[in-house]
């Protein structure tokens, strides 16, 4: 009763911020009395064309960052794992970056999220091929590795695009940006994110019995290989995707579960929900600030996040390191 | 004893020798020194241009460059091709610079000109370097006479305009040869005058109501994020806003060609539509 209470509250801030967030802006303050009168085609246009699919791409986002982190604790077992970490978020920046520099996104659009896609899996699978079975330290080393390979590999591409301009790009693939982007962007992709959730949401019962340890979950009927597999194809469709688009977030994935287990406890599939939202939040608030900051140049997400997310991941290496000497 | 200040004067000599002949190894480490060099020496006497002047140039530019030497700006490149004279930006390839000079090559240093005056000044300087004062006269006197035609050609009323390429905030104000193409050929840069402190995003592009977006193009062609995001939707959406593309390569050097571009743009605002301009 009480966990579900805090997972209302939870969607109602979450609510409630997203509403403030379209207010604040590059542009001034839109408020609301302003969509009516002078300039009012103008206030309708930022309004429709650039502050709502921002605020959608945010939600979007944000909620497929919290809840693959939530999959990845779960089934690593590992208070460490989010896909910024294992190089699930480097691979799809490289397979955008991929579609995109090698002009096949411009021929055909939906190339660019498939290509993202494909990207989080190779890095999804390369990881945990190489870091399973090893302790939790592997498993954070493997990804480390793999993702200095596929960062290294994004940006072999961005210098080797003929385009001299491109190379200044590299800061959206590597930190990550919401700014200035369109409903065709979000339509892009919305429903591999959308699916890769739904797949995501539907391990938490297997999550659930894992977290008992392998040999228990597999006499309740968990075949481990299969629930490894749903939970590759689904990260790679939510985070593959969405990274594809707005370019790599660091730490949400590892934030927000870890935020509202406080509340709902440690079962992995309480988690999930809340943590879906609170990524939505984190990646909300850090756009909000990105967006009213007074500097000259608008900050990446990534900025933002890493400079919250790498002080609460040095927490945790220490918290783990004082339990397990 | 005696034969050293001999040997020393010799040595003079021969430098001020070598000095006064016109230099006949030229290299370019800067894509607008590239355009001054092509246009004012013959291209036996360039010794290597930057890799850039194969791509982004003008069509006889490129066509010229196809055929010589190209250099990505390292010394390495430069010092084995023995040249007597390197053309250099201010801002750019600073190492390279410094290591050339401790060689004992010549290097002489290029502004990048933001206004036509800047440009009969850097003109001059770099046609007396490198020899062709004479050329470089009359490349001036072409640039006034495209100048004067642009004069005549000027709308009454300014457009006001705006220049994006795509990327955030990448929008060209006071200070820069675009601002200087712009007022020559009837058009106030919106972005000239900042809206505050901070720079310009798409938001910022719209409330600044352009009736003219300049939208910039690489001759690379349109493979990368900023030219997926110069296609936003909502500059299609906004009314009255008629999108030109330039070439931003081209536009960014402060070359006496720089005026063609005036005179090409001062015919395309003539034929903006009525209401548009009206407003």
């Amino acid at each position: 009763m009480k966990r579900s209470a805090s997972t209302w509250w939870l969607l109602l801030l979450l609510i409630l911020v997203a509403l403030v967030s379209l207010l604040p802006g590059r542009a001034g303050w839109l408020l609301p009395w302003r969509l009516s009168g002078h300039e009012a085609d103008l206030a309708h246009l930022i309004f429709w064309q650039l502050r709502l699919p921002r605020l959608m791409l945010a939600l979007l986002v944000g909620a497929a960052l919290g809840l693959a982190g939530g999959v990845l604790q779960g089934l690593t077992r590992n208070p460490l794992a989010e896909p910024g970490l294992l190089g699930i978020s480097s691979g799809a920046s490289l397979g955008a970056v991929v579609a995109i520099y090698s002009g096949i996104g411009a021929a055909f659009a939906l190339a660019v999220p498939l290509f993202g896609l494909a990207g989080a899996l190779l890095g999804t699978l390369l990881t945990l091929a190489v870091g399973t079975g090893g302790g939790m330290l592997s498993l954070i080393l493997a990804g480390a590795a793999v993702s200095g390979v596929l960062l290294a590999g994004t940006a072999l591409v961005l210098n080797l695009s003929p385009n001299p301009y491109t190379a200044y790009e590299i800061s959206h693939w590597m930190m990550g940006s919401v700014a200035d982007c369109s409903w065709q962007q979000v339509g892009l992709a919305a429903p591999f994110v959308a699916v890769g959730m739904v797949v995501l949401f539907a391990t938490g019962p297997a999550l659930d019995a894992l977290s008992l340890g392998e040999l228990q979950a597999a006499s309740l009927g968990v075949d481990l290989k299969v629930l490894r597999w749903r939970v590759v194809v689904g990260i790679a469709l939510a985070v593959g995707a969405a990274t594809a688009v707005t370019g790599t977030i660091g730490f949400i994935g590892l934030l927000a579960p870890h935020l509202v287990r406080g509340s709902v406890g440690h079962s992995p599939r309480r988690t999930l929900l809340p943590a879906a939202l609170m990524g939505a939040l984190l990646l909300l608030l850090a756009d909000v600030i990105a967006r009213l900051l007074p500097l000259s140049q608008e900050l990446n997400l990534g900025v933002l996040t890493g400079l919250i997310g790498s002080p609460f991941f040095l927490w945790l290496v220490w918290r783990m390191k004082r339990e397990s000497p | 004893m005696p034969r050293l200040p001999a040997a020393i004067l010799l040595l003079l000599c021969s430098v001020a020798a070598v000095a006064a002949e016109s230099p006949q190894r030229i290299v370019s480490l800067n894509f607008c020194t590239d355009e001054l060099l092509l246009a004012l020496v013959s291209s036996e006497r360039i010794a290597s241009l930057t890799w850039l002047a194969r791509t982004d140039g003008t069509d006889s530019e490129r066509l010229l460059a196809a055929g010589l030497p190209v250099n990505y700006g390292s010394a390495e490149e430069v010092l084995a091709a023995h040249p007597d004279l390197v053309l250099a930006g201010r801002y750019t390839t600073a190492n390279t610079r410094a290591l050339l000079a401790r060689a004992g090559i010549e290097v002489v240093v290029v502004d990048a000109a933001q206004d036509w005056q800047a440009i009969r000044r850097v003109t001059r300087a770099v046609a007396s370097a490198v020899g062709e004062p004479a050329r470089g006269e009359a490349l001036l006197a072409a640039m006034d006479a495209t100048l004067a035609e642009t004069a005549a050609l000027r709308v009454t009323r300014p457009v006001r305009a705006i220049g994006w390429s795509g990327a955030a905030e990448d929008v060209p104000g006071a200070d820069t040869l675009f601002n200087s193409i712009l007022n020559t050929a009837g058009a106030v840069n919106l972005a000239a005058r900042p809206v505050g402190p901070r720079g310009f995003g798409l938001e910022q592009i719209l409330h600044a109501r352009p009736q003219l977006l300049l939208r910039g193009t690489s001759s690379a062609g349109d493979r990368s994020l900023r030219s997926a995001l110069a296609d936003h939707p909502v500059l299609r959406a906004l009314p009255g806003l008629v999108i030109i593309d330039y070439p931003e390569g081209a536009w960014a050097c402060g070359v006496p060609a720089a005026a063609d571009h005036a005179l090409a743009l001062a015919r395309k605002l003539r034929e903006l539509p009525a209401d548009s301009a009206a407003r």
